[in-house]
Order: C-alpha cells, then sequence, then structure tokens
C-alpha cells in the first residue's frame, strides 16, 4: 500500500492518457467498491488515477435529441434525486435510492457502479431496462455501446483495458411509467432478485432482472408480451416463463438459484401490477 | 435515591464525544502491530513451517507458531485448547501463525509469505459425520484433558449430559396429546460492532500488562496463564471501553497469542481482528438439533416433557458444556411438569468452535419447546396465554432439577403483554391483503442470574469520596452506572459522587465474568454488602466522635452520620476519613466476596449425569409478543410490533433495562429471520458484513415495547436480577408462532428466511396462502 | 509513496504526508489522533467510521485520504462546537441512547447531517437516514427517540 501512487489528474483527457500509459493502473471513481477490494487485501494496486474533479465526467444534462447523459462521476445520491428521470425511466432513479445506504450513495458513482460488472447491482437491470447506451472513451476514441451489450459476465463489462465510461445517455421518453422491484435480507443489501420495469404510454415495455445471472436478464420475448398485456395476468405470466428460460441464477450466500427461479415470475408480476395501476391512475 | 432512576450512563459524554477509548484506540510507546495467518484447513497435522521468507519481510520483528507455545491448554470445562495451533489444526480459520511487524500492512504481508506444510486428514463437518463409526478424531487425547466434571468424553463426543426428574417413559400413556418433532436451530454470529483485539507489553521484570477487549479480565488472566503456562502473578489484565460482546469475549480470542508476540519481540504488540478474521476466527452460537416430545392432558395440561438436543460443538469445547447443561435445565420452561428428562451431547466438528452467545442456548431450545406449547394450545383450542397460565410457575415451587424459585413476575408479565398487545382483540388467522398475511404469536421464557464468584470493595478516600471496584466488565450494557448506583443507594450519596475503577486483575476483586445475566445480582449484592461494610465502619468511628451508641446512628443524604432524630448532630464522611487516615481505626475499607452456592440440582429430586456447574442462579421470566407480516410473493417476513414483558425483580436503571430488552429483541428477530452463517464445506462463506447481515433501522419495527415487571428478589440488591440475556430466548419461538398464525405453516428449521417461507407457503394448502 | 496532503479536518488545515491508497479512516486515526471515528468492518457497512465530507455522511474507509484535500471534513470531536450538535448528545446521554458507543460516533454525525438539512425530521426520515448506521445494542428504538427529541416538529 506505501507504494501506491495516486493520481489526480485535472482533464478527462489527461486521465485517459495516464491509464494508457499505466496499463496497471485503476482508475477510481467514488472508491466504495475498489477501496473495499483494497481494505480486504484482494488488490494492491501500485497506481490509482483518480477521476475525482473532473468536469467533463460530472453532471445530468439534456441532451439535443431530448434525452437525458448522466456524467459518469455522477453520485447515486444525484441520480436518486434527479426530477427528470420520471415516467418510463423512473426505474433508474428507484434503482439509485436502493443502492446500499446513504452515506455509500454519497459517494459511489453510476460510471464506477457499473464498470464493475456486478450481477447483484441495481442499475444494470435498469440502465438495460431503459435501453441506456454507455459512453466509453479511451486515449484514442470514444464510441457507445448499449446496455444490453456493455454488461457481458460476472464481473465483465465490454470494457477493453484503458477505457472509461464517461457517461450514461437515456433515450428521449415520452410519458409513462417503470418500476423496480427489489428483494433483500435487509434495507441495503444485495438484492437476492430485483425486476427493472420500463413501460411508456403508447405500450411499449422492457424487463431486465438483477441478480439471476451473471449480467443482467432480458427477453425481448417477454417484452413482447409485456407490451401486448401488461395488465393481462397470462401475459404477464408468459414473459415471466420467458424470462426464467433465459435467466441464469446462481447460489449464494443470499439465497439458492432455485429460489431465484421461483421469484422471477412471481416478482415480475408484482412489477407489472405496479406498473399497471401507475399507468391508470396518470390516465 | 438512585435505584430506580433513568439516570445517564457513566460513560455516556465521553462517547458521544468520541473521547471513549476501546482497544484499537490504546497505543503504548514502541508498540508494534500484528496480524494472524489462519488455517486454510478444516483439519490437518501441521508437518512444520517455513518462516524464512516471511522474517526477512520488511518490518517484521517476531513471528510465533505452536512452537512457541508450551503443551498447555485452557478452556472454561475441558482444557482442549492451545494458545495457538499446536500440532494440528482443526478448523479453517483456525490461528497457525502470527507477525508483529512495524506496520499493519507489513504485519499481513509477512502473513502471507508464511509456509505452512500440512498433511491433509479427513474432515467431520456435521455431529452425524462426528459420531459415525471410523470417524476421524479431532482431540485424540481427550480423554487424558483435564476438566472441571465428569464430561463423558471419548472420540468426538465432547460432553454428554442428562437430567431427569419424575418418569417420562410412564407419562406419556397418560397424556391425550404427545407431539414429537425435531426442530434445527443455526448458528449465529455476534458481530459486536467493536472486532476482537488486545495489548500486551512485557516490562523491565517480564510482568506482562495485557489490556484486552473482554467481558472478564479473570478469564483472560485464567486462559493466558494456562495456556501460556505463567504464574497468574506475573500478569495484569486490564480493561479498556469494550465495543460490545454478546458472549464472544467471554473466553480468549487472540489474548494468548498477542502476549506470545509480545514476550517474543520484547515490544508491545497490538492485534486487532479484521472483521473477516473475527467471523473466521473466534466462536458462533451453536447450532442445534433438537429432539422435543411434550405430552399433555385436553383440559390444558402439561404433563410431560422430553429434549434431547445434539450441540454442534465445533472444533473446541469453549463454553458448550456450560451451553447443553443450562439449554437442558432450562428446557421444561416456566411451567409446572410432572417429569421431564433432557439429555444431550456436545459434538467436535471441524468448524469455528461454538461458544456463549446471548441466551447461551435458550433461543435454540426454546424454538421446539414453545412452539410445541402452542401447538398443543391450537389443538385443544385453548389459548394460548390462558394454556401457559394453567401451568406456570409460580413462586415457592422449584424449577426443574430443584432449585428453588423464590420469584416469579410470571403471571404478570404475561398479563401485560396480553393487554399491551391488545391480545384478545387479534384478527385471528392470517389477512390477505395485496399479498400479505399477518399473524401474532406469543412465547414465554425465564432465565438465571448469577452463578459463580464475585466480589467488591468499597473505599472511602482520605476526604470522604468513594470509590467501588468490583472487577466487572461493562461491555456496553451499563453495569458501571448500575453498580455506582446501587452503592450510592447504600450509602446514601449521588452517583456522580461514585468513582468505578476499572476491571484490572492486580486491584479488583476476582469477577467471573458479564455473562449469565449475572453482574447486577451478584455483583450487586457484593457492593451493596460492601456498602454496608463501609456504613458500618463509619458509624464506628462516628459513634466515637459523636461519643454515642452506633445503635442511635443514621446514614445522611449527601456524605454524612449523624444521631437519628437529631438534624444538627452528625459528622461528615470527610471528618470520619481523615480520623481514619490520621488518627484511629485505619482506612475505611468495606469488603464482600461470594460465590453463588445454591444448588441447581437437589439429588432427592432429580438425576444428574454429567452436570458442570451444580450453581446456576435465580430465576427472571419475560413473555413476548410479536405481530408479523409474511409477503406471500417472496416469503420475506418483518416483525410489525412487538412487547416484551421482563421481570427484573427491581430495574436499577429502567432506561438501561430497556435497552437491553430492545437490543435483545432486535438481536434475536436478527436470528430468526436473516442471519445465516453460510458454511462452503469446512469453510464460512460469508464471513463480511456484506454478506452476513443483521437487521437496520428500517428492518427495525419503531414499536418495541418493554415492560418492565418486578418481582423482588429475596436477598437481592434491592431485590434486582438480571436483564441482559432474557429478552432474546424466545424472540425466534414468538415470530414461529406468529408466521405460524399468519401462513397455518409450522416451522422446524431456522432462519425463516424468504425463501423458506415461501418454499413453506408453496407447498401449504391453498386456503392458507399456499399458491 | 507519499504524498503532502492538506486535510481541512474540523475547520483547521492539517499537512500531513499519506501513502497513496491510505484510507481517510487510517489517516484521521493513526495521523491526526482523531480516534472518534472508528473501524468496524473497512467494507463501508457497519458505519462506525462515518464523518462529515462537505456536511455530508460518508465512509471514511472507503475514502482516499489523498482525494479529500478539497474538501472540509467534520469528526465527532469537533461535534460538540455546534448547538445543533451539542443538542444530539445530549438527548443521546439523556435518553439512552448510547450502550456500548462504538456505532455512537458515526451515528451522531449522520443524525447531525439529517437535522441539520431536515430540522422537522420525522420517523420515516430518520430511519432511511440512519439505514446505513448499525448498531448492536440498542434495537435502535431509543437512538430514534433521540433524534427525535431534538428534531423540531412542523409548524412550530
Amino acid at each position: 500500500m506505501s507504494d501506491t501512487v495516486l493520481h489526480r489528474p485535472a482533464t478527462l483527457h489527461a486521465a485517459l492518457e495516464l491509464l494508457a500509459d499505466n496499463p496497471d493502473a485503476h482508475a477510481i471513481a467514488g472508491g466504495v467498491s475498489l477501496v473495499a477490494i483494497i481494505n480486504a487485501q484482494l488488490l494492491a494496486p501500485t497506481a490509482l488515477v483518480s477521476l475525482r474533479g473532473i468536469g467533463e465526467l460530472e453532471g445530468i444534462r439534456a441532451t439535443p435529441d431530448g434525452g437525458i447523459a448522466i456524467g459518469a462521476m455522477t453520485r447515486h445520491r444525484a441520480v436518486a434525486a434527479e426530477a427528470r428521470l420520471r415516467g418510463p425511466l423512473g426505474c433508474v432513479s428507484e434503482a439509485a435510492r436502493s443502492i446500499a445506504s446513504p452515506p455509500v450513495r454519497n459517494m459511489g458513482t453510476i460510471g464506477g457502479s457499473i464498470s464493475l460488472g456486478d450481477p447483484g447491482a441495481d442499475l444494470p437491470p435498469a440502465l438495460v431496462a431503459v435501453d441506456a447506451t454507455i459512453e466509453i472513451a479511451n486515449a484514442r476514441r470514444t464510441r457507445r455501446l448499449s446496455a444490453r451489450e456493455f454488461f457481458v459476465d460476472w464481473y465483465t463489462t465490454a470494457l477493453e483495458p484503458g477505457e472509461l465510461v464517461t457517461a450514461v445517455r437515456l433515450p428521449a421518453s415520452e410519458s409513462g411509467t417503470a418500476c423496480y422491484e427489489k428483494l433483500v435480507r435487509v434495507a441495503g443489501d444485495i438484492c437476492i432478485a430485483s425486476v427493472a420495469l420500463s413501460v411508456s404510454s403508447s405500450g411499449t415495455a422492457r424487463a431486465a432482472l438483477g441478480g439471476c445471472g451473471p449480467a443482467p436478464v432480458f427477453s425481448d420475448e417477454a417484452d413482447a408480451l409485456l407490451s401486448r398485456g401488461l395488465g393481462d395476468a397470462a401475459s404477464v405470466q408468459a414473459a415471466g416463463a420467458a424470462l426464467g428460460r433465459v435467466a441464469k441464477p446462481m447460489d449464494d450466500v443470499r439465497g439458492s438459484a432455485d429460489y431465484r427461479r421461483m421469484l422471477i415470475p412471481r416478482m415480475l408480476a408484482r412489477a407489472a401490477a405496479r406498473a399497471f395501476a401507475q399507468l391508470e391512475r396518470a390516465a | 435515591m438512585s435505584v430506580g432512576r433513568r439516570l445517564p450512563r457513566v460513560d455516556a459524554r465521553e462517547k458521544t464525544d468520541g473521547r471513549a477509548r476501546y482497544i484499537g484506540d490504546v497505543e503504548r510507546p514502541g508498540m508494534l502491530h500484528a496480524a494472524i495467518l489462519g488455517s486454510g484447513c478444516a483439519h490437518a497435522i501441521i508437518e512444520g513451517y517455513d518462516l524464512t521468507e516471511a522474517l526477512a519481510a520488511p518490518g517484521v520483528r517476531a513471528i510465533v507458531t505452536g512452537d512457541d507455545c508450551p503443551d498447555a491448554r485452557m478452556g472454561a470445562f475441558i482444557k482442549d485448547e492451545h494458545a495457538i495451533a499446536k500440532g494440528k489444526v482443526r478448523y479453517v480459520g483456525e490461528p497457525v501463525a502470527a507477525v508483529a511487524a512495524d506496520t499493519l500492512a507489513q504485519a499481513q504481508a509477512a502473513c502471507r509469505l508464511i509456509q505452512v506444510r500440512y498433511r491433509d486428514l479427513a474432515a467431520v463437518l456435521t455431529p452425524t459425520e462426528a459420531l459415525a463409526p471410523g470417524a476421524c478424531i479431532l482431540h485424540e487425547d481427550v480423554a487424558a484433558y483435564e476438566k472441571v466434571f465428569d464430561a463423558g468424553s471419548h472420540g468426538n463426543l465432547c460432553s454428554r449430559t442428562s437430567y431427569a426428574e419424575g418418569d417420562v417413559d410412564a407419562s406419556w400413556p397418560e397424556c391425550d396429546l404427545v407431539l414429537e418433532d425435531w426442530f434445527e436451530a443455526h448458528a449465529q454470529a455476534h458481530v459486536a460492532l467493536e472486532p476482537v483485539g488486545a495489548l500486551a507489553e512485557v516490562d523491565a521484570n517480564g510482568r506482562v500488562t495485557l489490556w484486552s477487549a473482554n467481558q472478564s479480565v479473570f478469564r483472560v488472566q485464567a486462559n493466558v496463564c494456562e495456556s501460556l503456562d505463567l504464574p497468574m502473578s506475573r500478569l495484569r489484565c486490564l480493561t479498556p471501553r469494550i465495543g460490545g460482546g454478546f458472549g464472544n469475549k467471554m473466553e480468549a480470542h487472540v489474548q494468548p497469542i498477542t502476549v506470545m508476540l509480545a514476550l517474543k519481540s520484547g515490544r508491545p504488540v497490538r492485534l486487532i481482528l479484521t472483521r473477516p478474521d473475527d467471523f473466521e476466527m473466534v466462536r458462533v452460537r451453536h447450532p442445534a438439533r433438537v429432539r422435543v416430545k411434550t405430552g399433555a392432558k385436553r383440559d390444558g395440561t402439561l404433563v410431560a416433557r422430553e429434549v434431547e438436543v445434539i450441540l454442534d460443538g465445533g472444533a473446541y469445547a469453549d463454553d458448550s458444556p456450560g451451553v447443553l447443561s443450562f439449554m437442558l435445565r432450562m428446557c421444561s420452561g416456566p411451567y409446572r411438569f410432572r417429569a421431564v428428562k433432557a439429555h444431550g451431547k456436545v459434538v467436535y466438528t471441524n468448524k469455528l468452535r461454538s461458544g456463549a452467545f446471548r441466551g447461551f442456548g435458550q433461543p435454540q431450545v426454546q424454538f421446539g419447546c414453545e412452539q410445541h406449547v402452542d401447538e398443543i394450545a391450537k389443538r385443544i383450542g385453548m389459548d394460548p396465554f390462558d394454556l401457559r397460565r394453567r401451568n406456570q410457575k409460580q413462586a415457592g415451587e422449584h424449577w426443574f432439577g430443584g432449585q428453588d424459585v423464590r420469584s416469579c413476575g410470571l403471571a404478570q408479565c404475561m398479563d401485560a403483554a396480553e393487554r399491551a398487545s391488545g391480545w384478545r382483540n387479534r384478527r385471528r388467522g392470517g389477512k390477505a391483503d395485496e399479498g400479505r398475511l399477518r399473524g401474532m404469536g406469543m412465547a414465554v421464557t425465564a432465565h438465571i442470574s448469577a452463578t459463580l464468584a464475585t466480589g467488591a470493595i468499597v473505599r472511602m478516600l482520605e476526604d470522604g469520596s468513594i470509590v467501588l471496584n468490583t472487577g466487572a466488565t461493562d461491555i456496553g450494557q451499563g453495569s458501571d452506572t448500575v453498580l455506582g448506583q446501587i452503592c450510592a443507594a447504600a450509602l446514601r450519596l449521588d452517583p456522580r459522587d461514585i468513582a468505578i475503577a476499572g476491571p484490572d486483575t492486580d486491584g479488583s476483586p476476582y469477577n467471573w465474568g458479564t455473562t449469565a445475566s449475572r453482574v447486577t445480582y451478584t455483583t450487586g449484592r457484593s457492593v451493596q454488602a460492601a456498602a454496608r461494610d463501609v456504613e458500618r465502619q463509619a458509624k464506628e468511628q462516628a459513634a466515637e466522635i459523636l461519643e454515642c451508641s452506633i445503635d442511635d446512628l443514621e446514614l445522611r443524604e449527601g456524605g454524612a452520620v449523624g444521631i437519628a432524630g437529631v438534624p444538627g448532630k452528625q459528622v461528615t464522611f470527610r471528618d470520619i476519613s481523615r480520623r481514619a487516615h490520621w488518627r484511629r481505626g485505619g482506612p475505611i475499607i468495606g469488603r464482600h466476596s461470594w460465590v453463588f452456592d445454591k444448588p441447581s440440582i437437589d439429588p432427592k429430586r432429580a438425576v444428574a449425569i454429567g452436570n458442570p456447574s451444580n450453581a446456576a442462579g435465580v430465576f427472571s421470566f419475560g413473555a413476548v409478543v410479536v405481530e408479523v407480516e409474511v409477503d406471500t410473493v417472496t416469503g420475506k417476513t418483518r416483525v410489525l410490533r412487538a412487547w416484551s414483558a421482563v421481570d427484573v425483580g427491581k430495574a436499577i436503571n429502567p432506561a438501561a433495562v430497556e435497552g437491553q430488552i430492545e437490543g435483545a429483541f432486535v438481536q434475536g428477530m436478527g436470528y430468526a429471520l436473516v442471519e445465516e452463517l453460510v458454511w462452503d464445506g469446512g469453510r464460512l462463506a460469508n464471513p463480511t458484513l456484506m454478506d452476513y447481515k443483521i437487521p437496520t433501522f428500517r428492518d427495525t419495527p419503531y414499536d418495541i415495547e418493554t415492560i418492565i415487571v418486578e418481582a423482588p428478589e429475596p436477598d437481592a440488591p434491592f431485590g434486582a436480577k438480571g436483564a441482559g440475556e432474557i429478552g432474546i430466548n424466545v424472540v425466534a419461538a414468538a415470530i414461529a408462532n406468529a408466521v405460524t398464525d399468519a401462513t397455518g405453516v409450522r416451522f422446524t428449521k431456522l432462519p425463516l428466511s424468504s425463501e423458506r417461507v415461501l418454499r413453506a407457503l408453496l407447498s401449504a394448502p391453498a386456503d392458507k396462502g399456499g399458491r | 509513496m507519499s504524498i503532502a496532503c492538506r486535510l481541512n479536518v474540523n475547520g483547521a488545515i492539517q499537512s500531513v504526508e499519506v501513502d497513496g491508497a491510505e484510507t481517510l479512516l487510517t489517516t484521521l486515526r493513526e495521523r491526526l489522533a482523531l480516534l472518534g471515528a472508528k473501524r468496524g468492518c473497512d467494507q463501508g457497512v457497519c458505519g462506525a467510521c462515518t464523518v462529515l465530507m462537505d456536511g455530508m455522511p460518508v465512509r471514511a474507509c472507503l475514502s482516499l485520504a489523498a482525494n479529500c484535500a478539497d474538501s472540509p471534513l467534520t469528526t465527532i470531536e469537533a461535534l460538540n462546537r455546534d448547538a445543533l450538535g451539542r443538542d444530539l448528545q445530549h438527548a443521546f446521554v439523556e435518553l439512552g441512547a448510547v450502550q456500548c458507543g462504538f456505532c455512537t460516533s458515526g451515528m451522531l454525525l449522520t443524525a447531525y447531517a439529517l437535522l441539520r438539512d431536515n430540522p422537522s425530521a420525522e420517523l420515516d426520515d430518520v430511519r432511511e437516514a440512519l439505514s446505513g448506521n448499525l448498531c448492536r445494542c440498542s434495537g435502535y428504538r431509543k437512538i430514534i427517540d433521540a433524534v427525535l427529541h431534538v428534531a423540531r416538529p412542523r409548524g412550530s
């Protein structure tokens, strides 16, 4: 630990250059995951590149196409409180509100969180459900990836060495609703399972599951069924079955894979009922 | 009068200022930092160590292994444990080596460089495996180990105990209803917010001073000296502030190893366990399998009970024989059974040792016993409270085994809990509402407070002010405050004028420890008696000063002795003490010591085999009611409201009693619903707070009502009995009864996790919420 | 590799040399003799290390000291300089909200930030704001009572 160099670049470009020049360096955002790993002696980095204070990575702003861009260093607390994340985007702020605890939400960032690729994290399924786009940069170029493509496997994202998430873009949303259902042992826990559901008032519905596989679980077949009949028990049940077919839950200390399979249709039904009721109230 | 008042704790101010000093805050000049290497094997012979790389690592000053400790063993009941693994390892995480270095990081890095050559042995991970013929034996020399009682140890059987009163076998045929079930209760981690730690320093004469997070400086002294073959006079044990114990800090943890490092390095050494090490290395609540058989008559008379307990003791005996015997003695519950038979065993397994944890076996055994009583009530159509009232223990009766019950507030506890909870008007059965079912459940309990030895020294300083020294460790439950209140009341002083001396094996009278809910009753009694001794000596002085008979004298408020009925005639403690110091009599030192010796087994009434200690304590009683809500979509259960009525004899400090009952309730709720240690073979899979969860603010109902009942205990200080543990005993049982009320399903396994509850609901009949 | 760092702690600038990956908790306890923040898990879960950074509760065990240079830090040792802080400390003491005390530093600072931002906080506000502070002794009840005791009811 006494060998760790901490770089504090002032610009994104400087940060990317440092990462390009130091393949062993780790980027540190809020630190809530990385420092915990260092404290547990699971990692002894020789160099850290702090992203704190890099203006280009901060802030939530409207984009020209009517969407929202959330800078990678935006804290969960700000995402949780963001009024513009309403309607079909509401599952993103609801997911952020459910992360860990208030002090951790004061520190953790959206970029840091999704870069970890934690299969039990809250933002990934919400971002998949709203069809978010992840903006990525390295020292030479930028690129974009859909959320669906970004989360690949256990603690594995599509990020290549030297790349950073710079922003998360949410599409322009019409009216609609969303919800994030999360089952935990205690408040602030990593989920046993979670369901993110985003519905536009024109009827398009998208669902994604957390904690039910190495990456968020989603299914076009399930989305089609939900879009056709959010308030129809048979459609919702069929959607749950469709998600169950592609889910790959594991046994872990929070629950068994079998339990998660039991939960998927049940929690989806609850999410659908909630979303349906929310739409009815708004109508 | 300070007794009965909600006085702020004497240590609260420093804690709110952030100035309380715990073991992690204590420093000594030249101090080294230490880390422990735990075994990666569940069961193996240690063939050798290669310390070369580790010794050469930066900052390393000393490394100790089993080669550095004598072949001497410690243990509260069975002396089966070395200071550090010696010759073999018996559980994953068992300390195998320890390093003292200039910095913690250096010590941790050096640990990773230590090489240990293991020869793997077959590991037994359950009592069944351990007792199977041909099973690999953990303690080959168990028969030769020193023991404090007839444990019957052989093979992997650590100890066995049985008690019987009346003839259960003859009683079953007379019962209209006999229930028999196996129940499984799981392990629990204490999760005191402060991990364990110690700091040892050797002086120029080779005498060791040892600070540690502990529940008893005297148990620390005994364990360190026994395991390191040191005379007790060579070790002085002290106590900083303690960040919670719950049983984790009662027996040895890292103290012997820390002393070894200090002796070897010649420098002060501080060793604080990381949270994962605290989970993996120290101790847990006993996993238990309990067979309960209960027989009753159709009119609700409880006739007979038999309990068989199999405790998974883990790799070392620790307090296991005590836990077993206590569970067995308490398995009758506070009822008048005609016949009770209780027997069981502690089995060694290659897992982390099980040991003392609040309740000392009661949460596990009552989970089954109180569900049986409830089930009987259900089947005969009697209200659960009424059934218990029909059979309740009363003062003047005796407990299972023969000990007299001299005070009993059980009836008042039940009345209070029943009334406060609105039990009679509760909704019967469950109420399905948006997929949520509600139910209410109750359970009753008794506990003991007392046991073993304690003392008190009350000194009057030259100016008349008072120092109280009891050797009792305040682990956060408030004993310093309560004992000060007792002393102040006895001497008619303001408690703020009583100085409380910290526990110190050099200067304090022996105190077995802060455990078994014993301090208020046992030590409080000594404090009261020592204060009376001071009163007597002060009156002797005053009689000479005032030239009167000692019988004419009374204590006055604020530290004075005067002639009764003559307000002007008095002499202050100050003047008395001056005279005592400089002229006549000698400094006033009040003292008392005693050992609780009321036998718990009366051989005329009961037969006992393998009884580890024949004196337990005086009885407290309690009744718990809970209201729960079960989410039928996920199985997740939460407690909405709770009522806990406890007979504590006399609440010396009602706020402190409430704090104990509230905290015990939530710890019991965590045990019942969400806390679960997960084993992956012999390895603990969730030794972190990320993975092992305790209730947070949001998981805990605000509406936990504590009702204090006072049925004074004779010979107790102001009638007071203990309150530290009783609040946890039947929380799991009451919650289980409530969930049964809500869902119609009975649970024989803990915890009632959301997974377990959902599975049970899905296999239940549809009209009961099953789907 | 040591980094020269100027930390603003309790209103005073402290110059310290810290290691690159050194946590704020280590710096406070080992270099600045501010022992009130406690190490309970080193993982950001228990809350015993909670301090205020820019007035917001954060985990000192997960903060890199060298990254805290620009932000005013408040630890428990300074709480009694402020009337609200003193009121909270007094309420904790008087209402029996302190048992072993290991959670108390973090609990008080978090409660302080809550009431400073929301003086009329109610039961659910308190439970939410403190949900990241674990207590094993108290069952939470008296801590809630102490915080609500200091909170000013709406409209008063």
